[in-house]
């Protein structure tokens, strides 16, 4: 009873995780940068609402949507200033500075600006679907922000791979990824699929953080350790395939329940990590992470 | 002239004061030639001396100065959809494919600029025909692109030039590193693509190889057209 | 052809390059003094002094994260492993500080290795990926660890100085500490072994294939970076008297990286100047070390975009602009004003050879070619063996790319490798250079069993080889490009590079090589500046250099026009009657010229050996590579 309520629990958060990785990895395979800051999406959609709601009294529906507009807007203006100076220019620039620091910076600038607004206390935006945990019968339960969340989660994941396996816009964005010149040669553009996406992975975070964070709460500085998740189980699909990513974050999200359950609630994320940094350096190749983009 | 606008030239593609160059460096300067609808002009001089540079430029790939007119149009800079939406389309030097994307997701990727609809871009006589011209391809369109040897790449990436259904097709270096035999196989393509009506440019080192085809050759030295 | 000039470095040049560590590092020694020794007690000292406790990580951070661009997210946790390291002897055994300091640096050093051996598996993302876990584990472990002190932190009993609590001599002996630190690692940077890290950070497979043994320098700068953090944390304990948890969590590794971007990534000086801004300007304004996430977020994206390489690749980039206007400025820091900055290039343009080859037969006035004249003799009548292949196979998943290939080389020659695409000649190249190893069958070298070697062993045994792709290191001189080759820090370790470069005897060889092929005159042009043709020919002068007894050459002439393929021809030519060549190449007029024996590859398998007029007339040759009907040739050179 209690392994089946740590699966559940784990399953929650690991859907977080396969989200991110997702995410990670589209956008990775589109523009050859790893969005370190998708989890600082995630915490400033969860600290807007609450603030709107809570401070300004506004009514959630009207937060979610103001929120989710001023996190566009961001991605947006950042995509049209910081990315394309970097990377539209007449030097490309590349290599594996590009490839973290960037984004590292952008995690840095709105864990900054979630200080200075919402100070440093834990929120959390208020439940969309209230009342007691689900209970599944066999003393096995599940919170009601998971259930969205795994519902949210399986929807976006399934209608990414078809996607990109289905359509040729899906096609078009791998072509990206995978030669830049030979994806301008056909008419692809893929600066704008490098900001849409951008701005979709967003939206996307924001949205699983405003969904999540009931559970869990969040501060100003919760979005890294989100990010960085995401990006291992990113990584463990060598960043190629959104569906393995998805694997492996709910791998990870199951892994971390058991951890905590059962070995050291204090230590569980220190092991967890500690394992997943043993994963990497057991088959480097294996990820295909051992070579550098081109 | 507003671009875009349509003009009364009768040709295929007229380039007029084409300017490339990279940081303070000049590859190509102030060229003009044109190319009549039906011909097979043929982009010969050798190496190094800005030929890629001029088909680039025409393309939009590259940043350039002048003026490029497709089919009357004047081409719009720094819009990479434009000339293949235009009728032209180039298959650039060393193939530039998707490696690790099926054969058949390459070849299809070429109707990008014509639809967005994968079943209406599979269904489409110019994807079929592209796939028909290169039957050596049949049995290999699940594979990896990457996985491919050179002579099959350079199939591909003409497949996928011919999927976009241009009216002017550009062929950078097609023999590239390739093997006499494979070499001769792919210009024998090449000439029933222009029996076919299609215009051909094509930029090659040798031009004994490219008069086979050829109608007329435009022969660039240090970045300026010498003879056209 | 000039005379020869037996000294490749003209002697002010060379002043200058040693004269850069001892500038840089007295320049830290005295405003550090000035600073730390007038003013310790100040609020302004400590700020200084807790900045140059930094400044020590970020330095070892520039050689190994810039320079060699090896990117590894653990040094706050050296840094925590020096700072806790310290309290603990200090606190709970009651050694002083500075005896704590030394033991726990020294013992880092076998710490590093330990870890560095299972990361150094790693390089490139993976590297950078399997690091970024440290400071998580570090600090996940560090907060609940009681006898740590937990999430408040651990005090000492005693400051670095053992003398009491005199903050000046702490200050002092900071920045003794880091002029130290300064000197070593910019003479590192200047060295051969600096040279072989800037290759290996560059390109791997370069590096390896010039005898460069990866593993071994990716192991001695993760120590030395390491090593170095735990100084720091060190430092950092004995004069803040306080540790606390925060030291190693990630956010304190990103703080460090930021003050390497900001300064220069590439540049020691940088590093240290970046580390002392920053904790200066967040220690004497209350509104930056509030809003210190935010103001880092910018300005790391403003640096990025605007000058990679930080203040310090600004502040060279001026440098350079005065020199290139003052020489006694060029003289002064030693700025090479020859030194063009690259432009953006695709081979249309660029700086070319003379075109002129420095015939063989000239007088033996240099080393190098008083060598190759020693072996050509040497080899005269020699019918032994140099390379042998022996039923070579190579499998990939199943798929058989080699099959029994049996090859045998005389000491000198040129020798023909051709074949229809995907037949298996790059394999085959790569089998006998070492980046693949065969799935079965032997190579042998000299008699020698080479099939287990590795690329860079197999150099050191006289194998080298260019690239189908040009491979040279973009940002470096044509000199320094050559001189990868002579290096002779191939065995020794990187404490070696910092005691004793021998990077001058490398150039001076390089010079040799570059004047072989008529290149010396471009010794000092950066190599992107130059055309396609010059690229391949140093590429094949960098190959030369070593004076190997087996040269493999991956099509050299792919690219070239006609002209510029005959003087290569001429080139290979002078070549081959000194060294055994092994050639690559689709140009089959060409490899019918030059070679004396050809060998042809077909699905793997040797289907025609022999010289090249069978190689003309043979009719598997013409149904495999020309298609049964008369030569199509283009040139037609004889």
């Amino acid at each position: 009873m209690k392994l089946g309520n740590l699966i559940i629990s784990g399953i929650v958060t690991g859907s977080i995780y396969a989200s991110f990785a997702a995410c990670v990895a589209l956008w990775y395979r589109v523009s050859n940068i790893l969005n370190l800051a998708v989890g600082d999406f995630a915490m400033i959609g969860a600290l807007g609402v609450d603030n709107l709601v809570s401070v300004h009294h506004w009514r959630v529906a009207p937060a979610i949507v103001v929120i989710l507009a001023a996190v566009a807007l961001s991605a947006y203006l950042y995509d049209r200033i910081v990315l394309r100076l970097a990377q539209d220019g007449r030097t490309r620039q590349e290599g594996i500075v590009v490839t973290f620091f960037f984004t590292f910076a952008l995690s840095f600038f709105i864990e900054g600006i979630a200080e200075v607004l919402y100070g440093t206390n834990v929120h959390a935006a208020p439940a969309l679907w209230n009342g007691h945990s689900l209970s599944l019968g066999g003393g096995l339960h599940v919170d009601r922000a998971g259930v969205l969340i795994v519902a949210f989660a399986a929807v976006v994941g399934l209608a990414t791979s078809v996607a990109m396996r289905r359509t040729m816009q899906g096609k078009a964005i791998q072509a990206c990824g995978e030669n830049f010149f030979g994806a301008r040669i056909v008419g692809i553009d893929n600066r704008r699929y490098r900001r849409l996406l951008f701005i979709a992975s967003a939206l996307l975070a924001c949205v699983f953080g405003i969904l999540e964070s009931p559970i869990t709460g969040y501060t100003y500085n919760s979005g890294a350790a989100i990010s960085l998740t995401g990006f291992i189980a990113a990584a463990y699909a060598g960043f190629q395939r959104p569906g393995k990513a998805v694997v492996a974050g709910l791998g990870i999200g199951v892994l971390e329940a058991l951890l905590g359950g059962y070995v050291s609630a204090n230590y569980a994320d220190t092991i967890l990590y500690a394992i997943l940094a043993a994963a990497v350096l057991a088959r480097p190749s294996a990820m295909g992470l051992d070579v550098v983009p081109e | 002239m507003e671009r875009g606008q349509l003009t009364a030239s009768s040709n295929a593609l007229t380039v007029s004061n084409l300017s490339v160059s990279y940081g303070r460096v000049a590859a190509v300067h102030d060229v003009s030639f044109k190319v009549a609808e039906g011909e097979c002009v043929a982009l010969v001089g050798p190496n190094g001396n800005g030929k890629s540079s001029i088909v680039m430029g025409i393309a939009g790939l590259v940043q350039r100065r002048g003026r490029v007119e497709i089919f009357g149009r004047v081409a719009r800079a720094g819009d990479v959809a434009f000339m293949p939406r235009h009728g032209f389309t180039l298959v650039p030097e060393r193939r530039q494919l998707y490696p690790q994307l099926s054969v058949a997701d390459n070849v299809v990727l070429g109707c990008f600029s014509r639809t967005r609809s994968l079943r209406r871009a599979v269904t489409s006589a110019a994807h079929r025909q592209a796939l028909e011209l290169f039957p050596e391809l049949a049995d290999r369109m699940g594979q990896k692109a990457g996985t491919l040897s050179g002579g099959e790449q350079q199939m591909v990436a003409i497949a996928r030039g011919l999927a976009a259904d241009p009216r002017i097709l550009a062929v950078d270096e097609p023999c590239l590193g390739l093997a006499e035999a494979v070499s001769r196989r792919v210009y024998e393509a090449l000439a029933r693509i222009h029996e076919a009506g299609r215009t051909l440019l094509i930029v090659e080192e040798s031009p004994v190889r490219a008069l086979q085809l050829a109608t007329r050759q435009v022969e660039v030295r240090n970045g300026v057209v010498v003879r056209a | 052809m000039a005379a020869v000039t037996t000294t490749a470095t003209r002697p002010g040049r060379r002043l200058a390059a040693d004269r850069g560590p001892l500038l840089s590092t007295a320049f830290v020694l005295i405003a550090g003094l000035i600073i730390a020794g007038g003013a310790a007690d100040s609020y302004l000292g400590s700020v200084v002094i807790l900045a140059l406790t930094y400044a020590i990580v970020t330095a070892g951070m520039a050689v190994q994260i810039g320079f060699s661009q090896q990117v590894v997210f653990s040094q706050s946790v050296f840094m925590g492993l020096g700072a806790y390291g310290v309290a603990v002897l200090n606190a709970n055994e009651g050694w002083p500080s500075l005896l704590a300091l030394v033991a726990i640096t020294v013992a880092s050093a076998g710490v590093a290795w330990v870890i560095g051996k299972a990361v150094s598996r790693a390089s490139g993302l993976a590297l950078a990926v399997a690091t970024l876990m440290f400071p998580l584990i570090a600090f996940g472990y560090v907060s609940y660890a009681n006898w740590l002190g937990g999430s408040i932190g651990m005090p000492l009993t005693g400051n670095l100085w053992p003398g009491g609590s005199s903050s000046t001599a702490n200050g002092i002996l900071t920045v003794v500490i880091v002029a130290v630190v300064v000197f070593a690692t910019t003479r590192l940077v200047a060295s051969d072994v600096g040279l072989e890290m800037y290759v290996l950070g560059v390109n791997e497979k370069t590096a390896q294939a010039m005898g460069v043994r990866t593993a071994r320098r990716r192991l001695e700068l993760f120590i030395l970076g390491s090593v170095l953090a735990t100084l720091g944390g060190a430092v950092y304990a004995g004069t803040q008297l306080f540790v606390p948890p925060t030291l190693v969590q990630a956010t304190a590794e990103l703080s460090l990286l930021i003050m390497l971007f900001v300064g220069g990534r590439r540049s020691v000086l940088g590093a240290v100047l970046g580390a002392v801004g920053i904790q200066y300007f967040t220690g004497i304004s209350n509104t930056i070390s509030v809003h210190i996430l935010l103001i880092e977020g910018v300005l790391i994206t403003v640096v990025l975009l605007i000058e990679p390489e930080g203040v310090a690749g600004i502040v060279s980039r001026l440098w350079r602009l005065a020199a290139a206007r003052t020489p006694a400025i060029a003289r002064l820091v030693g700025a090479d004003p020859a030194m063009v900055p690259p432009p953006i290039l695709d081979g249309d343009a660029g700086v070319g050879v003379s075109g002129e080859l420095a015939a063989a037969s000239e007088p033996e006035t240099t080393a190098f070619r008083r060598h190759f004249a020693a072996r050509r003799a040497d080899t005269e009548s020699s019918s032994e063996t140099l390379l042998r292949c022996q039923s070579v196979s190579k499998e990939f998943g199943g798929l058989r790319v080699l099959r029994d290939v049996d090859i045998e080389l005389p000491q000198r020659g040129i020798f023909g490798l051709c074949g229809p695409n995907g037949a298996g000649k790059s394999t085959l190249l790569n089998v006998v250079g070492g980046s693949l190893a065969p799935t079965s069958g032997a190579v042998a070298l000299a008699g020698q069993d080479i099939t287990a070697l590795p690329a860079a062993e197999r150099f050191g045994l006289g194998v080298s080889r260019t690239f189908q792709a040009v491979h040279l290191i973009r940002g470096r001189t044509v000199l320094d490009n050559v001189a990868v080759a002579c290096l002779r820090s191939r065995g020794s370790s990187l404490l070696r590079g910092i005691v004793a470069s021998r990077l001058s005897e490398a150039r001076a060889d390089a010079i040799e090589a570059l004047e072989y092929l008529g290149l010396d005159d471009l010794a000092h042009h950066e190599v992107s500046s130059l055309t396609l043709e010059t690229q391949r020919m140093v590429e094949l002068a960098r190959a030369m250099a070593s004076r190997p007894t087996l040269l493999l050459l991956d099509e050299p002439a792919s690219g070239l026009s006609t002209p510029q393929r005959g003087r290569l021809k001429d080139v290979m030519r002078s070549i081959g009657e000194v060294t055994c060549v092994l050639l690559v190449e689709h140009d089959l007029d060409l490899i019918a010229a030059i070679a004396e024996r050809i060998y042809v590859l077909e699905s793997g398998a040797l289907v025609f050996t022999g010289t090249g007029e069978e190689f003309r007339s043979s009719g598997t040759v013409s149904s495999l590579l020309i298609e049964a009907s008369p030569t199509t040739t283009s040139g037609g050179e004889q």
